[in-house]
């Protein structure tokens, strides 16, 4: 009687010492049972043989990073995005356009902000966004600007932002009666200039708070995906 | 392949079950891609992943309640026990193609070789052999085919798959043999003849 039923146990050396004993005496004496070992070998090597596919993303759980960490990524960047919109929004609002024609360079030579992932609006392109900006102190009815020719552009805007000056100032030269009657924006206040009285926090409130939540959303979007 | 690594992963349990998040990802990372493996031919390719994620976080939350020596065999235990979910999960779900039987199927013979052919012990690493073992293994019983994964590809020992399958010793000795028998006849169907016949 064959014991074809054990040797795959024998194989894996799974069989206890008597049932051990007992096949390999058999195995010395049939040729046909060493056949079906060998050929069991030969398969069980195969399939271990059988290439190994890899995960298309990791599987590992993040256990290790807050339940609540995403949902603060999500709001931070939304805040970033209100923040930026307001910036903008009580920039245009907060008066007459004022100064010359140079004057409307000014947010080209505003801190630079600095605020990824905020819902696009402000990216770490700093230059691109000082361009929105002037396009939009350069329309009449834009009253925010800095009048100080002589300000120096942030690092990011330096280059971008002489050639964007003078779009700009040919852009606003036109209106120039009602630039002469304009009162000077609230960061003309912030460099000491004549102010103008205004309802809301500054825009650069706006802008520092943009800025923040950016970089809030931006530190926890790195935590999130990991090292 | 579980002893060399053995100490560090005993120090790494230890942390994690007293709620280590960043030591538990340390040891999911190094069995992600076992465990990928096992569920891939027991669920296949769609579901494979999600069994794995679902295996993982599930470890995590019941860490506290491992209490054997092996947390190699005890997470393959969830992943497979998982696996076999989304198997039966299916079976309620006729739209889904049909997976292969889950009884133990009869005794089988020895196939015979129809005609001379390559010897087995010389198409190790052949491409079409892997193929048709590939092909075999989806075909069998799952039952089958989780002791045959986990002796074969994994290397666990019978004992710890009857405790990762939660069968008797001896069910697990059929099936991997009764598994073995089915690849090594389609082998052998396809004109293969074992190395000393």
């Amino acid at each position: 009687m064959h014991p074809f039923a054990e040797l795959s146990a024998y194989l894996d050396d799974a069989l206890d010492p008597t049932a051990k004993a007992a096949v390999e005496t058999h195995l010395d004496a049939c040729a046909v049972c060493r056949t079906r070992l060998a050929e069991l070998r030969g398969t069980a090597r195969l399939i271990a043989a059988l290439p190994a596919p890899v995960p298309s993303r990791s599987l590992v759980p993040r256990v290790s990073v807050p339940f609540w960490l995403a949902p603060i990524r999500t709001l931070a960047t939304l805040a970033s995005a209100a923040a930026l919109f307001l910036f903008v929004a009580s920039a245009l609002l907060a008066g007459a356009p004022s100064g010359t024609g140079g004057g409307a360079a000014a947010p080209a030579a505003a801190p630079a902000p600095y605020a990824p992932n905020a819902g696009g609006a402000a990216g770490p392109t700093g230059a691109a966004d000082q361009r929105t900006l002037v396009s939009a102190s350069a329309s009449p009815a834009a009253g925010f600007a800095i009048n100080t020719p002589g300000a120096t552009p942030a690092p990011e805007a330096q280059r971008s932002g002489q050639t964007d000056a003078t779009k700009a100032a040919t852009g606003t030269a036109a209106p120039a009666a009602r630039q002469e009657a304009a009162t000077p924006g609230p960061a003309a206040r912030a460099l000491g200039l004549p102010e103008r009285p205004q309802l809301g926090p500054s825009p650069w409130f706006w802008l520092a708070l943009a800025v923040g939540f950016g970089v809030l959303a931006f530190v926890l979007q790195r935590r999130l995906r990991g090292t | 392949m579980n002893g060399a690594s053995g100490e560090a992963s005993a120090l790494l349990v230890e942390q994690a079950r007293r709620g280590d998040a960043r030591a538990f990802e340390q040891l999911a990372r190094e069995v992600e891609r076992p465990l990928y493996r096992h569920a891939l031919r027991m669920v296949g390719q769609v579901d494979a992943e999600d069994v794995v994620q679902d295996a993982l976080l599930s470890a995590w939350r019941s860490l506290s309640s491992f209490e054997g020596s092996s947390f190699r065999a005890w997470i393959f235990r969830i992943a497979t026990n998982r696996a076999l979910d989304r198997l039966r999960a299916r079976r309620r779900h006729p739209e889904v193609p049909l997976d292969p039987p889950t009884e133990e199927d009869n005794d089988r013979s020895w196939a015979e070789p129809a005609a001379p052919g390559p010897d087995l012990a010389e198409i190790a690493g052949d491409r079409e052999a892997l193929v048709i073992v590939e092909q075999i293994l989806a075909t069998l019983p799952v039952e089958q085919r989780a002791a045959l994964l986990l002796r074969d590809v994994e290397g666990f020992a019978y004992e710890e798959i009857a405790t990762i399958t939660t069968v008797e010793i001896g069910t697990v000795k059929s099936r991997i043999h009764r598994g073995r028998l089915a690849v090594r006849n389609a082998l052998v169907a396809r004109g293969w003849r074992g190395p000393a016949g």
